[in-house]
């Protein structure tokens, strides 16, 4: 499954709008079958802060772990923000520019 | 005029306009800004008397407001919600990109960390005015955020009853990661906006009550960064030098 982050907006700021995407995003998951992989592409998304990323990818990563792949991460508050919520919170995200 | 204990020294109003000592005595000679004397010669200036200076001033703008204002700031100035803050960030961010290249998304992700931070932490709980003053200036470089919430020791109280000044919760604030049975989800920010400055993108200058953090871009934060001032503030404020 291919996601394009920019869908959900793209100044990926607040806790409050990555709490709505992830909400939004949970149907979609319901169909999802074990083990397939998820690419998340931040292609065209202008900023993402840890507020964001802590309510959209901390849980995502905690759930899917390894089967998630995050693509097009270069612009630099997706990099920076991505290395602080793994730091933080003690997860792994696999990269592909 | 009186003198008030609460009237500035020479040295505080120097340091508070960014000009010397001897401009202050020329300034008070030239009757462009007069100080009253105590007792023993030496100069007190009335904060009343600063503010047509200060009212210039894109940071002392808004920490007048945040120190003592009772009423909404300037329509221009003012997000009294999340949505109108997060589309004037997101406006601010184009602005920034065409001005300064790749570095504005950090900049822009800090601005929004610390703005959201405000009404997370204060929705609901407004003491007077609700939401947040929000100004910038891409020629100046310099973005100003304020509120009047209940400022980092009050919040952090909540999950650090022990907690009893300002300066210690600014501290833990900016570096300390907070989880547990907190009664609302706790956001690291502050620890992602400290480290954008560490790694040089912009300085910072951030005060919550009578505590102010003074960050200079690329230098490492210790507790020596943070001072008690004699301005305090009802809230935080937050500026950005890129």
């Amino acid at each position: 499954m291919h996601i394009r982050l920019k869908q959900f907006g793209t100044t990926l700021s607040s806790r409050q709008a990555g709490k709505d995407a992830y909400g939004g995003f949970s149907a979609t998951l319901a169909v999802l079958k074990p083990g397939e992989p998820i690419e998340l592409d931040f292609e065209g998304v202008s900023s993402l802060s840890p507020s964001w990323g802590d309510e959209f990818l901390t849980p995502l990563s905690n759930r899917f772990g390894e089967d998630i792949t995050l693509f097009n991460t270069k612009n630099l508050s997706v990099d920076a923000t991505i290395t602080f919520l793994e730091e933080i919170g003690g997860l792994k995200f696999n990269r592909k520019s | 005029m009186s003198i008030n204990e609460n009237d500035l020294s020479i040295g505080e109003v120097a340091e508070i306009l960014n000009v010397s000592i001897e401009t202050l005595r020329r300034w008070d000679r030239a009757g462009k800004l007069t100080a009253t004397r105590t007792h023993g010669g030496q100069r007190r200036y009335a904060m009343e008397s600063l503010k047509n200076l200060l009212g210039k001033d894109l940071f002392w703008n808004a920490k007048l407001w945040a120190m003592e204002g009772e009423t909404e700031p300037n329509g221009m100035f003012y997000c009294p919600t999340r949505p109108v803050f997060e589309a004037r960030n997101a406006a601010m961010e184009k602005l920034l990109e065409r001005s300064i290249g790749e570095v504005y998304s950090l900049i822009s992700s800090s601005a929004g960390e610390m703005g959201n931070n405000s009404f997370d932490h204060n929705l609901g709980k407004w003491p007077d005015i609700p939401g947040i003053y929000f100004s910038y200036s891409i020629e100046e470089r310099k973005i100003v955020l304020a509120d009047r919430g209940l400022g980092i020791l009050k919040t952090l109280q909540q999950i650090i009853p022990s907690l009893s000044v300002d300066k210690e919760a600014l501290h833990i604030a900016f570096t300390e990661v907070i989880t547990g049975r907190a009664p609302e989800k706790r956001g690291n920010g502050l620890k992602y906006v400290r480290r954008n400055v560490e790694n040089g993108y912009f300085s910072l200058t951030f005060q919550t009550g009578d505590a102010e953090l003074i960050l200079k871009a690329g230098e490492k934060f210790s507790s020596e960064n943070i001072r008690k001032t004699d301005l305090p503030i009802h809230g935080c404020i937050a500026l950005i030098q890129f």
